[in-house]
């Protein structure tokens, strides 16, 4: 579990590094961009997510993401990474992950998902947050 | 929207006691509803999925409704049908699938006849753990069966083996026949 912890601190670290750089993905603050779509119309999930938000995901990226979550006001509010454990098992490398390109980071979380529609597997959740706590979704 | 676990544990067990004290009076299945519930349940974040209670003895003829209480959950018997799962319902027994449940309170409801052992799962926390087993009447069947048994049989080449977390969480049949109901925890 430990060594878990440790792989997932990396994994963070290089993602706050990729966040750091001009991406591909393009996202605006109000809006996906037009290859993403609502999670909620690929996968049987709730349109919000009380904890995460409206996700929009460029199906092409499954499993990792990035989803683009929005709050009621339709903000963008963090984007999500989803990485299966069997994946950090296997010492897979991801790259070239997409950000959300312009949007700075205040902080990450990182928890683990037993799994749901989409990525019915356990893994974690990385999330970078473009908000305070105060705003995240409810 | 759900129970500390430790809270939970604490309830399930006194009710499980209140239970096993009830069964040494009547070594019988529950009889106590005609319909009863197996709540689909989560912690906030989704890390923690069970249903609730996760072992049931009952009698030929009644029904179990799964119900949502948070989280998006599938109540799926192990068939062949199912996904090529492995056979862990009576053999003439009809499998059942619910689909993906998405808001809290949907339900769904299946009418268990055939004697035997059920044993069922929750399609995207299957992985994870998230597994339950009924008892109809006398254990039977291949849910009263190692769950390797397939292994080398013709015709179950292509059975999916059931995941180890999943063969971890199963409460034993000796568990439920002796509590009639077995809660997480």
């Amino acid at each position: 579990m430990k060594q878990l912890t440790i792989r997932s601190m990396a994994l963070v670290l290089g993602l706050l590094a990729l966040a750091g750089c001009a991406g591909s993905v393009g996202a605006q603050q109000t809006a996906p961009p037009p290859e993403f779509k609502k999670v909620s119309t690929l996968v049987p999930l709730a349109d919000y997510i009380p904890g995460l938000g409206t996700l929009f995901v460029d199906p092409k990226t499954l499993p990792a993401g990035p989803f683009l979550a929005y709050n009621k006001q339709g903000k963008l509010v963090s984007s999500v990474y989803m990485i299966p454990i069997k994946d950090i098992d296997a010492h897979k490398k991801f790259e070239d992950l997409g950000v959300a390109k312009g949007m700075v980071p205040q902080r990450v979380e990182l928890y683990f998902n037993a799994g749901h529609p989409g990525v019915p597997e356990p893994h974690y959740h990385v999330i970078l947050w473009y908000v305070g706590e105060d705003e995240e979704p409810k | 929207m759900s129970e500390e676990p430790s809270r939970l544990a604490r309830r399930g067990f006194l009710q499980a006691g209140g239970l096993l004290l009830a069964g040494l009076a009547c070594p019988c299945p529950s009889r106590a509803a005609g319909v009863v519930e197996i709540r689909m349940r989560s912690d906030p974040q989704g890390a923690t999925v069970w249903f609730d209670p996760i072992g049931l003895w009952i009698a030929p003829g009644q029904s179990v409704r799964w119900v949502v209480e948070a989280n998006v959950h599938t109540t799926t018997a192990y068939h062949p049908k199912n996904a090529d799962h492995s056979l862990r319902i009576p053999e003439g027994a009809a499998p059942w699938d619910s689909g993906y449940l998405v808001q809290p309170g949907a339900h769904f409801e299946a009418m268990l006849t055939v004697e035997g052992v059920y044993d069922f799962y929750c399609m995207p926390h299957e992985a994870a753990g998230m597994v339950g087993r009924i008892v109809v009447g006398h254990p039977a069947g291949p849910g009263t069966l190692p769950f390797d048994y397939f292994k080398g049989r013709p015709g179950t080449e292509n059975w999916q083996p059931v995941p180890e977390m999943a063969q971890k969480a199963f409460p034993s049949i000796a568990a439920i026949m002796a509590q009639k109901v077995v809660r997480c925890g």
